[in-house]
């Protein structure tokens, strides 16, 4: 593949590759069904290995969001109220400032109030919306699992800037990033103690492997 | 050959731990060093470390071919009878194996040294293969090094057409991976291989060596009772066929990678073999079995078990006299004798170039630094460039 995209006389000798790429190192490569409950072990060729967030990026309103041509109208308008649902809420201006600081709160707009019990509640102020491709890692190859999304909303740090609240947006969605790896190898740890113990009583374990504890790793 | 001091890259470890890369310090010291690199020259690489590789690789498939001819060489290697006609079907049957690493003493000049072949479980392979590369990219683009700089690295590319390749010839697409419980190094290097698999189209469902099962059908099974068609063992075969399940390998269906067949190559009597069929050879050392009679071996040796990883259990007496000893568990095999090929030094260290064969080709190499003579696992590992 790479001694095709250089060009042959250029540089005929290159002794290393041109690109290369890791599909699920980084996060967690192990297993997940797709549906994010414990896999079913009759689904082994459903199974996602990993899933990493990518291509994030952040916008003022839901036409800003259509107007970059990224995602459809619907993807955008639904991203928006889910990012509304996703912001800390609290009963009172009082308590939600004391979290993020005085004059950061309001009540929430609209379409967050639909479907709700009236208003009487409040939030930190909406500045825009983050969106980006939650992709998964499968055994099948790397697909889009869904859209993400997460509010840029004011706080006591970023005093109401843009860049500063797309970086705190950023930094949530990392930490989310993370707790979802966390919950994979959670997964895997109960599916391998669950497949262990539910094993037939045919089966034997511990046949290979009895002479590691002696000497640690078997590298060479 | 150069040893060049250069900055680190600012932030390297966080992105070590993001890629994966926990073992980039083992126990508080330091195992991925990039305070320094080392420099060849093409025609050091070319000439000295790639065409030798290949050539000693043709020699070992050639020495496999005439042990699995002979049941004498067979014994001699101490490979357990019962497992002879799985191992000879599995060499006859052409079943195909991934990779190997080759260890050389070179200075940069003149013939590199092969001490030894690690044909079996050779590891330092994700630092060697990928993470060594992705530092030449990024000190490329901060101006730590040169821009024209090359790297003697298709490890990863080479090891992705190796199973793609794998992927034509299994059905079922699934390759099991296992490696040892508590073992991170060894887990992260079987990650990594995973990740390759999986780009090459296989399922590549993890356990530990552990954690095999064994029932009455005609293969292994894995954690869902189900059979293992396919399976990758960061685990050697010469303890595999000494355990309780040992004397199942014959019987079950389940292939293994690496192949039976490399226990002839993984094990130290065949440098004795080399020097034997191929005597004289610039790359190789004189080498013998402890028992031989008639051995001519100059004031500076080395005496190594058959089987030892990591440099346990290695003797080394210098042509002065002085001797160095690594202890290590490894006292129940028969040993070989080789001449002594000290390994370079630059400043305090000692220099080892591991280069890669990977489907038959040489592809890439890395080196390890000890302040010992003999290279340890706690050694150190330093990227290479070509200028």
């Amino acid at each position: 593949m790479s001694e095709v995209q250089q060009p042959p006389m250029a540089r005929p000798r290159r002794k290393r590759s041109q690109r290369l790429v890791l599909a699920a190192m980084g996060v967690a490569s192990v297993t997940l069904s797709a549906c994010g409950q414990a896999p079913n072990p009759q689904d082994e060729r459903e199974r996602v290995v990993g899933v990493d967030f990518e291509g994030e990026q952040a916008y003022r309103s839901v036409d800003e969001c259509v107007a970059a041509d990224v995602y459809t109208r619907s993807t955008c308008e639904d991203a928006y109220r889910l990012a509304l649902e996703a912001a800390p809420r609290f009963t009172s201006l009082e308590a939600c400032e004391a979290r993020f600081g005085e004059g950061s709160c309001e009540a929430p707009p609209q379409p967050a109030a639909t479907g709700q019990q009236g208003g009487g509640w409040f939030m930190p102020a909406m500045m825009g919306y983050m969106v980006g491709n939650m992709m998964s890692n499968t055994s099948r190859g790397r697909t889009l699992q869904q859209v993400y999304q997460e509010p840029v909303y004011r706080d006591r740090g970023n005093r109401g800037d843009w860049d500063a609240a797309v970086v705190g947006a950023s930094s949530r969605t990392l930490s989310r990033q993370a707790r979802m790896e966390q919950n994979i190898s959670n997964q895997e740890r109960a599916y391998r103690n669950r497949m262990t113990t539910s094993s037939p009583r045919a089966t034997q374990r511990s046949g290979f492997g009895s002479r590691s504890a002696a000497r640690g790793g078997w590298g060479s | 050959m150069l040893r060049l001091d250069v900055p680190e890259r600012p932030h390297w470890k966080a992105l070590a731990e993001e890629l994966g890369f926990h073992f980039h310090t083992l126990e508080g010291e330091p195992y991925w060093v990039e305070s320094a690199y080392y420099q060849f020259t093409l025609r050091q690489v070319e000439e000295e470390i790639e065409a030798p590789t290949e050539a000693i690789h043709e020699m070992c498939m050639e020495l496999v071919d005439r042990v699995c001819d002979s049941e004498a060489l067979l014994a001699r290697l101490a490979i357990p009878e019962f497992m002879w006609e799985t191992l000879v079907a599995s060499w006859r049957g052409g079943q195909p194996s991934l990779y190997g690493r080759l260890d050389f003493s070179y200075d940069g000049r003149g013939p590199a040294k092969l001490l030894e072949l690690n044909y079996d479980t050779p590891t330092s392979l994700y630092e060697a293969a990928f993470f060594q590369w992705v530092w030449l990219e990024q000190a490329m683009q901060l101006g730590l090094i040169p821009r024209q700089a090359d790297q003697y690295n298709a490890i990863q590319e080479r090891l992705l057409m190796a199973f793609a390749h794998l992927r034509e010839r299994l059905p079922g697409g699934t390759l099991h991976f296992a490696s040892v419980q508590d073992s991170v190094e060894d887990r992260a290097t079987v990650r990594y291989l995973q990740d390759i698999a999986l780009q090459a189209g296989f399922e590549v469902p993890f356990l530990h060596v552990e954690e095999i099962g064994l029932n009455r059908g005609d293969a292994f099974v894995g954690l869902d009772d189900e059979p293992i068609e396919a399976i990758f063992k960061l685990y050697p075969w010469e303890e595999m066929v000494h355990e309780d399940f040992g004397a199942h390998l014959p019987d079950k269906r389940t292939r293994w990678f690496e192949p039976p067949w490399k226990m002839i190559l993984s094990n130290k009597g065949i440098l004795p073999l080399l020097w034997e069929h191929f005597e004289g050879h610039p790359n190789l050392l004189p080498a013998f079995f402890e028992e031989a009679p008639g051995r001519a071996l100059g004031p500076g040796w080395v005496r190594k078990p058959f089987f030892s990883r990591e440099g346990s259990n290695i003797e080394l007496v210098t042509a002065a006299g002085e001797r160095h000893w690594v202890d290590g568990p490894y006292t129940d095999s028969p040993r070989i004798l080789q001449a002594l090929a000290p390994l370079p030094r630059f400043g305090a260290r000692h220099t080892l170039v591991g280069s890669w064969v990977v489907g038959d080709r040489a592809c890439g190499m890395g080196l390890r630094e000890d302040v010992g003579a003999i290279t340890k696992d706690s050694s150190c590992f330093l990227p290479h460039l070509i200028l």
